[in-house]
């Protein structure tokens, strides 16, 4: 017997596009029942790649299985009015409701938050929009490239007079899907103490902007744009270096004794010796010097040997390296951090990143693979909203399901 | 009423985070009405001045207690308040809470619901626990480094270190959710959080790429990662004010053109170029294989345009585009996040004000808000010792003078 997630008994409806997945299946990471209501022909994340051995099919988009794992599949016609009193059936008996649809598109299919709240106060409805439910630009169109740009964090990486680097990985919807949890999170916490649900208006742009450290603090300290710097972190105190067999990080925030003392014995600390360079502040402001002395010291070793020695005098050195490195990772290896979901009807098992965190009474965990289009659509409307199945057989036949 | 009530009324969190990961996560919680006690050392590490900027941002609306961990009389004090508190968080490696007598099993004899949320860079088991870490390190291990390269290949990494923010996210969502769990079950729990675990679990998409299909990834450069789309990139702008090499003559539109009526509504709008009829740009497929020579005509139309103008015209049409914004863009000339209010003022303690970031979402009903600026080190000893533990002036001069607190 496996003890409950630590969201048993919680309902969410996932009515999101593939802008904001992430938010509901951190919920259902932890136990929620999460259902994802999707247009019959299928979410629009399953047209995204990559797909499993390159074959584009909405079943096989590996984008899709990353932010719908834990889920469970209704297909919908929201824009058909019997598509929509479904929804606002299930929504009654619901705790909250994620969606990220333009804006305003909600009320026009019958679900906005008036009604929502009307048919059941208790419920939380959550609004992930590019730019927010109100402002000038709350009916721009934007991607995550868009939103990195609008939100600030994309101009400060790369090097000062080329084009930025983007940020990896859609950083803009996680961090807002990031936001959304958290803010249903401290909504269901209010409720306990009110009973009433609360809507939430959540803009992803300022999810992005919130998630670049240095920026806004930059401009409210010094009323200056952070600049782009290269490898060099805005700090000082970090910045890429390159090995005889690759990248390295080097960080200057351990013990610098120790540190100087290792690139002494190796002939190449320069004038890193000067007692100066023991005040913090001072390499902060000869970053660029210091750097370029240690750059020169790791050249000609190799990296592993070079990392390992580090950690062992306790400096915060980092190998730069590759994703496919998480893989052999021994540390993630030994905390399990990949995990085998089995997805039967193709009869493999796939290895999926796991937790970002490790609950020791009421775990994380993979409770079912991500769902084939509409896979629970039947159960769920006859299990839950006890539809007749002449009513089912209808509904399919003209395409509401 | 004083005050209006806001989501965490009531909960109490014991504060052992430092750096940027750790005191994100309870910024978060103190903003929605936590009360975060602070801990920490007389001479915190100089991270920068506390009442502007990214200091305020991560220690505004909590208390500061600077209480003398070495001194067995100070971790006494720690450990009272943490009979008193809901969660305590710290981002150490395991040894540190547990040689305090400070770990979730210990906590668990004075509290017996306590909930304790370690924020550790590795995590707290496995070989590599000990494992010395920082943001920027913790990308460079799971492959964010390597992956923002420059057109020629040289890592670019992010400028900034994303991998706190998403910790510090991570360990707020795990506060919230043991938070709720315990409110229905009466149990607290530990959770061990890992950083790189943390900052690895999003980048979902490419790690299935890797288990799944066996593809080693290459950096995607401006490659849509969302399905295929062409135009898709930044493109240069025309300079708002003209000075060379100065953030003025740095700016930059990103644009994304997908297939179908976007592309024709995309070509309407710059003026329909008689490059855009070249049989080489007629279909998705080709745009997207002849980017290169797109990119270039695109890029001739954006340098004649002001970012900000391109953005309204396109967006006009309903074509996704937006300014690369840089600090005074979002700060000082958005207009969007200045109407929502996104900046919000704070009083310093000299009267004067100043701005800092705000929350990324607007609870409808019960909310959070930024209501003080960051404390100073020990701002609030007096309060923490006096009203929260009971202790009389006396005891609390009395521990001043044994070294157990500072002043």
């Amino acid at each position: 017997m496996t003890q409950p997630g630590a969201l048993a008994g919680l309902r969410v409806l996932d009515l999101t596009g593939h802008r904001a997945q992430l938010c509901a299946r951190l919920l259902a990471d932890m136990g929620a029942d999460v259902i994802k209501i999707e247009p019959p022909a299928g979410d629009d994340a399953r047209r995204i790649g990559p797909f499993l051995d390159d074959l584009p099919h909405r079943d096989r988009s590996l984008f899709f299985w990353f932010y719908n794992l834990n889920k469970r599949s209704l297909t919908l016609d929201l824009n058909d009015s019997r598509g929509g009193a479904i929804a606002l059936e299930l929504a009654r008996s619901a705790d909250v409701v994620i969606e990220s649809f333009p804006v305003g598109t909600l009320d026009k299919m019958g679900l906005g938050w008036d009604t929502l709240h009307r048919e059941n106060p208790a419920l939380v409805l959550c609004s992930i929009a590019p730019f927010g439910q109100t402002g000038p630009y709350r009916d721009f169109n934007a991607d995550d490239t868009v939103l990195s740009a609008m939100g600030g964090m994309l101009y400060v990486n790369g090097s000062p007079g080329r084009q930025p680097v983007r940020p990896l990985g859609l950083q803009a919807y996680h961090s807002s899907a990031y936001f959304g949890a958290i803010a249903v999170m401290l909504a269901l916490l209010a409720r306990d103490a009110t009973s009433e649900g609360q809507w939430i208006d959540l803009s992803m742009q300022e999810a992005t902007a919130a998630a670049v450290e240095h920026v806004a603090g930059g401009y409210f300290e010094r009323h200056e744009a952070e600049p782009r710097r290269g490898t060099l972190h805005w700090s000082r105190f970090f910045r890429v270096g390159k090995c005889r067999d690759g990248y390295i990080m080097h960080c200057t925030l351990g013990d610098w004794t120790s540190l100087i003392e290792w690139v002494k014995s190796d002939g190449k600390a320069g004038d890193l010796e000067a007692p100066e360079y023991h005040q913090v502040m001072y390499r902060f402001l000869m970053a660029e010097h210091l750097f370029d002395v240690l750059d020169d010291w790791v050249k000609d070793y190799p990296r592993e040997e070079l990392i390992e020695r580090a950690q062992l005098l306790r400096q915060p050195y980092a190998s730069v390296r590759p994703p496919e490195a998480l893989f052999d990772d021994e540390q993630l290896a030994a905390r399990g951090f990949f995990v085998e979901v089995e997805h039967p009807e193709l009869g493999r098992k796939f290895r999926y990143p796991g937790a970002p965190y490790l609950f020791g009474g009421t775990p994380w965990r993979v409770s079912r693979r991500p769902p084939l289009v509409g896979e629970h659509t039947g159960e769920i409307l006859r299990d839950e909203l006890a539809m007749a199945p002449e009513a089912l057989a209808a509904l399919f036949a003209e395409k509401v399901i | 009423m004083a005050t209006a009530a806001m989501p965490l009324d009531g909960v109490r969190i014991l504060d052992f985070t430092w750096v940027v990961a750790g005191p994100v996560a309870t910024r978060i919680l103190a903003d929605h009405g936590a009360e975060v006690v602070k801990v920490e050392r007389k001479v915190p590490p100089p991270l920068g001045n506390r009442k502007l900027g990214l200091q305020c941002d991560l220690h505004r609306d909590k208390l500061s207690v600077a209480l003398n961990m070495q001194h067995p009389r100070g971790i006494e004090l720690a450990r009272a308040i943490a009979a008193k508190s809901d969660v305590v968080m710290d981002n150490f490696s395991a040894r540190v809470m547990r040689s305090w007598g400070m770990d979730y099993e210990s906590l668990c004899a004075v509290k017996p619901d306590i909930i304790c949320i370690s924020m550790s860079g590795l995590g707290h088991t496995g070989p590599l626990s000990s494992y010395v870490s920082y943001g920027p390190t913790l990308q460079a291990l799971t492959g964010y480094t390597l992956l923002m390269a420059e057109p020629d290949g040289t890592p670019a990494g992010y400028g900034y270190s994303y991998a706190d923010m998403c910790g510090g996210y991570t360990g707020a969502l795990a506060a919230l959710v043991a938070l709720w769990n315990r409110r229905r079950t009466g149990r607290g729990q530990f959770v061990d959080l890992s950083q790189l675990e943390a900052v690895a679990s999003v980048i979902g998409p490419a790690l299935l790429d890797i288990s799944v299909n066996g593809r080693t990834q290459s950096p995607p450069g401006y490659a849509s990662g969302e399905g295929p789309a062409a135009p898709h990139g930044v493109y240069k702008c025309r300079a708002l004010k003209g000075d060379e090499g100065s953030a003025d003559d740095d700016r930059w539109i990103a644009i994304v053109v997908r297939g179908g009526s976007e592309w024709r509504r995309f070509v309407t709008t710059i003026g329909s170029p008689s490059w855009a009829s070249d049989p080489g740009f007629r279909t998705l497929y080709l745009r997207m294989r002849n980017s290169a020579a797109l990119d270039a005509n695109v890029s001739r139309w954006t340098a004649a345009q002001s970012a900000e103008d391109a953005m309204i015209t396109l967006q006009r049409a309903g074509i996704a585009a937006g300014v690369v914004q840089n600090g005074i863009d979002i700060c000082a000339r958005d207009p969007q996040l200045r109407e929502r209010g996104f900046w919000p003022t704070v009083s310093t303690t000299k009267g004067a004000t100043t701005q800092v970031t705000g929350i990324p979402f607007k609870l409808s009903g019960v909310s959070g808000d930024v209501r003080t600026i960051a404390p100073e080190v020990g701002e609030n000893t007096d309060y923490v010792l006096g009203e929260l533990l009971g202790l009389g002036r006396a005891e609390r001069e009395s521990l001043i003078a044994a070294g157990a607190v500072w002043p």
